[in-house]
């Protein structure tokens, strides 16, 4: 039989090891950090080191994205205790997986304006690091965030003479001929307007750019699937349509929103009506207004959307911690609060179903911009990396000035 | 004992004094300094902004004080003196954006990369506009019918003028446009010209330029013009200073109407109103780029700072002050109001639309058809060689004197004619087709001795160019003297009387004076000048070849 004594002994030494192991625990093991003594804690060790998550994303998605990142940073995100420290940095959607490619960056989450640049991405960085680094339809490392489809944004009045307050299926084909046209607005009753001036961003450089393109070209086509190489390269007839159509415009934006603001800036006489989001255009009406007039949207016979896919880049780069901060970072924003804040707020259409884009108060309810539609027209289908370039380098080898 | 001291404070007094004598922000503060060469257009919104940034010690992220230091220039003039390499600013923020195309084209002679990458944002906007007397334009069927181009053309080619219109107390017609080698509104005005005749809005092209039909659209416009200048500021002065018998109209910004309105307005002027005229075929945006420049002198610490001073200005608060200045914001947050409006002069309705900016060699071509075309000038340049300029005066007039010459056109004329103690021609009135080289080598022996006869050389010149210079050219006096007149049989008052007393308005002959170093009279040089319409310029040894430069864009 013990000694009671020694029993006590040895409880209490039991008791010791169990206290000393505890607070070891709870100091040095960061997901045990939260509950021990803090000023103890800050006193003894310095903090965990914070998880750093770069993401290079599109600028269209700034305002809202700098709004939800501090809602984000407010709940004191952690993984296994270490908190989540985001890096952003806000690039054009072809420098975003330009610089990837020639190594100038290595995100953990790339964000580009469409899921085109992750295609293309998948298809350039499986030649350059030996298998592709994002995968546009694994739904674990890539999801939309939000959408924004592209539309055509003019000034109400010129918008009302060229094509009245519906332009039909022939939307191109009716802009096409009031571009090409000579006699310029004084065919539609208005010498005093000019010649048509439409617009869209560089290809190159923007992303809406390089939907329109896309569109214009599945457009002539009469198709919204199965684009193919062939269609560009091969068809002189298109050729010839497309730079035609495109030689008629004067200056090409670098960006959708500094492009839009400058429609807005400048007024009808230097712009009579541009592709860009339809988020963007909302962003701007009032300001419009308040300078020139209304303006008007209007929806292409096939469309594109923006989809803002969050990637989580596949690469040696990204450890496994980071690849799961970035999880939770992208659970956020398409978290219901996120997603509310984003069509309320910034005019985006929520990948969350359960946030009714009509609800009262929002653009689509207020009809913030004259035209706005909540359903669809169909959407194009994305074609494959390699289609995407061609078409790239077509416009780039017979527009681009 | 004490005395001992006494060194030793002097001296910590001498190395404390001078630094407590220095702004703020140059003691214990790093500081990073940016240049910014800017197009004179906006001086008074970017000064005021700038000195209110100076004052409010901004930061870049490692905290150096960020000192903004600016320069006002002609566009064009700025951007030789950047692609010359005379002018090293960390940012260029011409009038206009058609410059970065031409300045590129340029810098990639010798370089491998763009001079300015990208597309710059633009600080604020003002369409470039036609001024008129509102009573002039409501003549011309203003605002019922839409003015342009080729109505400006076809009243300039009227014999009769304004009497055409049923006032012939207006006389010609008299229009101005700064000079396409030096200024926006100038080269915009002849592009505008240019594409009027071409009778195209878009895709102006080489061959158009070689059209009769372009051609003489311009040679027509270019007839009722006064006389060119490098400022566009100095056109609307002078034109809102002297009124309608001086100039019927001229090509300048928007906000330089709605400055003159706001001053009419306020009484600080009694003119007539003046309008905005809109051409009917379209205009052109002058946008005031702000671009960093992509060049080896420019440090990424500088570019930081540039663009801190770029968000500044595109903040609400400088945008709204420059649309107290007639401007229209670039940020399209701010509402366009008062004081663009009817009372104003102005329409925020119009321009209804625009023309296409052309290619860098076709601009080029436009210039090169304008110099073809442009109206010449018949003038007497007069110098005085009196004793008091020896040295370096008389070497610096005379080869200042050559350049000048130099910078004139084969179809323009000159006289020159020297006085000291009497006036002599030294080259009657020829065309420098047939006389430029000796010209310059006689200039080139000239050699000072004597009197000064100012007032009877200014006179005896006047009358020259009465007598020979082409009425239909324009017709100047340049007058260069060092001294007050000491020796002159007519009397300063007669003089001034008779230059000044003309019915010709904008197209009398102009009299510039010069005065060369501290010894002239300026008020009696601005006397003489200002009775022509014409300006008195300052100069030094120094100075002088700029002077020179300056009047000869006025040609």
């Amino acid at each position: 039989m013990l000694n009671p004594l020694r029993l006590n002994r040895m409880l209490f030494g039991l008791y010791l090891i169990a206290v000393i192991g505890v607070t070891a625990a709870a100091l040095f093991v960061p997901s045990w950090r939260a509950v021990s003594y803090a000023p103890l804690r800050e006193i003894i060790l310095p903090p965990p080191k914070p998880i750093e998550v770069s993401v290079l994303y599109s600028t269209e998605k700034e305002a809202w994205l700098t709004d939800v990142i501090a809602r984000f940073e407010a709940t004191n995100p952690h993984v296994e205790g270490h908190p989540i420290d985001l890096q952003i940095k806000k690039m054009g959607s072809r420098e975003i997986y330009l610089a990837v490619l020639d190594g100038s960056e290595k995100p953990a989450i790339v964000s580009p304006a469409s899921s085109l640049q992750i295609s293309i991405l998948e298809d350039l960085s499986a030649s350059r690091f030996g298998a592709p680094i994002v995968t546009a339809n694994d739904s674990t490392r890539c999801r939309s965030v939000l959408k924004t489809p592209l539309v055509i944004v003019a000034w109400k009045d010129r918008a009302q003479a060229l094509w009245g307050s519906d332009p039909g299926p022939d939307l191109w084909e009716k802009l096409d001929d009031a571009l090409t046209d000579p006699k310029g607005w004084e065919g539609y009753g208005h010498a005093d307007w000019g010649y048509v001036k439409f617009g869209h961003t560089n290809p190159l450089k923007s992303n809406s750019g390089f939907q329109t393109i896309l569109l214009l070209t599945y457009d002539y086509h009469h198709k919204t699937s199965g684009l193919t190489a062939n269609d560009i390269l091969g068809d002189s007839e298109y050729q010839k349509w497309f730079t035609a159509f495109e030689g008629t415009i004067s200056q090409f934006g670098e960006s959708t929103g500094t492009y839009m603001q400058d429609i807005v800036a400048y007024g009808p006489s230097t712009y009579d009506m541009v592709a860009v989001y339809e988020a963007t255009a909302i962003e701007q009406a009032a300001n419009a207004a308040n300078r020139y007039g209304e303006l008007e949207v209007f929806y292409p016979p096939a469309t594109h959307m923006s989809d803002h896919p969050f990637c989580i880049i596949n690469a040696e780069w990204v450890s496994p911690q980071q690849a799961e901060a970035a999880r939770l970072f992208i659970n956020y924003l398409t978290s219901h609060d996120a997603q509310q804040i984003a069509l309320m707020q910034y005019g985006f259409r929520p990948v969350d179903p359960s946030v009714a884009i009509n609800q009262t108060g929002s653009p689509f309810a207020a009809q913030k911009v004259s035209g706005l539609k909540v359903d669809l027209p169909p959407e194009v289908e994305l074609p494959p990396g390699n289609v995407l370039n061609t078409l790239l380098d077509f416009w780039t080898r017979n527009v681009a000035r | 004992m004490k005395r001992r001291f006494l060194p030793l404070l002097a001296l910590i007094a001498a190395l404390i004094l001078p630094a407590l004598a220095c702004s703020p922000s140059t003691i214990g503060q790093k500081t990073v300094t940016i240049t910014i060469l800017y197009g004179s257009e906006k001086k008074d919104w970017l000064e005021a902004a700038k000195d209110q940034y100076n004052s409010e010690q901004h930061k870049t992220a490692d905290g150096s004080v960020i000192v903004v230091e600016t320069t006002a220039m002609g566009s064009i003039e700025s951007m030789n003196a950047i692609l010359s390499g005379e002018s090293q600013p960390t940012v260029w923020s011409p009038a206009s954006d058609i410059y970065i195309p031409l300045a590129n084209a340029e810098w990639r002679r010798s370089h491998s990369d763009d001079l300015v990458s990208g597309t710059p944002q633009q600080l604020v906007l003002s369409p470039v506009v036609i001024a008129m007397w509102k009573p002039m334009a409501e003549a011309l069927g203003w605002p019922q019918k839409q003015l342009g181009w080729a109505d400006i053309a076809s009243l300039a080619t009227s014999e009769k003028g304004w009497e055409d219109y049923g006032y012939p107390e207006w006389g010609t017609f008299k229009f101005g446009h700064t000079h396409p080698e030096y200024s926006n509104s100038g080269l915009v005005s002849v592009i505008a010209e240019a594409y009027a005749g071409a009778e195209k809005e878009r895709g102006l092209s080489l061959d158009d330029l070689q059209d009769d039909k372009t051609r003489d659209l311009m040679i027509n416009v270019e007839k009722s013009i006064i006389h060119y200048g490098a400022s566009t500021g100095f056109f609307a002065d002078r034109m809102f200073e002297r009124g309608p018998s001086y100039l019927s109209a001229a090509v300048m910004y928007e906000n330089l109407i709605v400055v003159q309105e706001s001053k009419r307005i306020n009484g600080q002027s009694s003119q007539l109103p003046v309008v905005a005229i809109y051409p009917k075929e379209g205009t052109f945006w002058s946008n005031h780029p702000y671009a960093i420049l992509n060049a080896s002198w420019v440090t990424d610490e500088q570019r930081t700072a540039a663009q801190d001073f770029l968000t500044y200005l595109r903040d609400k608060s400088q945008q709204e002050k420059a649309l107290a200045l007639g401007f229209r914001p670039a940020d399209p947050a701010v509402a366009l109001g008062f004081p663009l409006d009817t009372d104003h002069g102005v329409d925020i309705g119009q321009p209804k639309t625009v023309l296409e900016v052309p290619p860098a060699d076709v601009i080029n071509g436009v210039r090169d058809l304008w110099k073809q075309v442009k109206k010449p000038v018949d003038i007497v340049a007069v110098l005085d060689i009196s004793g008091s300029m020896e040295g370096d005066k008389i070497s610096t007039a005379r080869s200042s004197l050559i350049d000048f010459i130099n910078l004139l056109d084969d179809r323009d004329s000159l006289e020159v004619m020297l006085f000291s103690d009497k006036v002599d021609v030294l080259s009657p009135m020829t065309p420098l087709a047939q006389n430029r080289n000796d010209l310059t080598t006689r200039v080139s022996g000239i050699f000072e001795h004597g009197d000064t006869r100012l007032y009877d050389a200014v006179d005896q010149a006047y009358k020259d160019v009465q007598a020979t210079g082409d009425p239909t050219h324009i017709r100047a006096v340049v007058v260069l003297t060092d001294g007050e007149d000491t020796a002159s049989n007519t009397p300063l008052d007669a003089v001034v009387r008779e230059i000044g007393n003309t019915s010709e308005g904008g197209n009398a002959i102009k009299v510039f004076t010069i005065a060369f170093g501290s010894d002239a009279n300026t008020d009696v040089l601005k006397q003489i000048a200002e009775a022509t319409g014409a300006k008195m310029y300052e100069a030094t040894p120094e100075t002088i070849k700029a002077i020179y430069t300056e009047i000869a864009t006025f040609f």
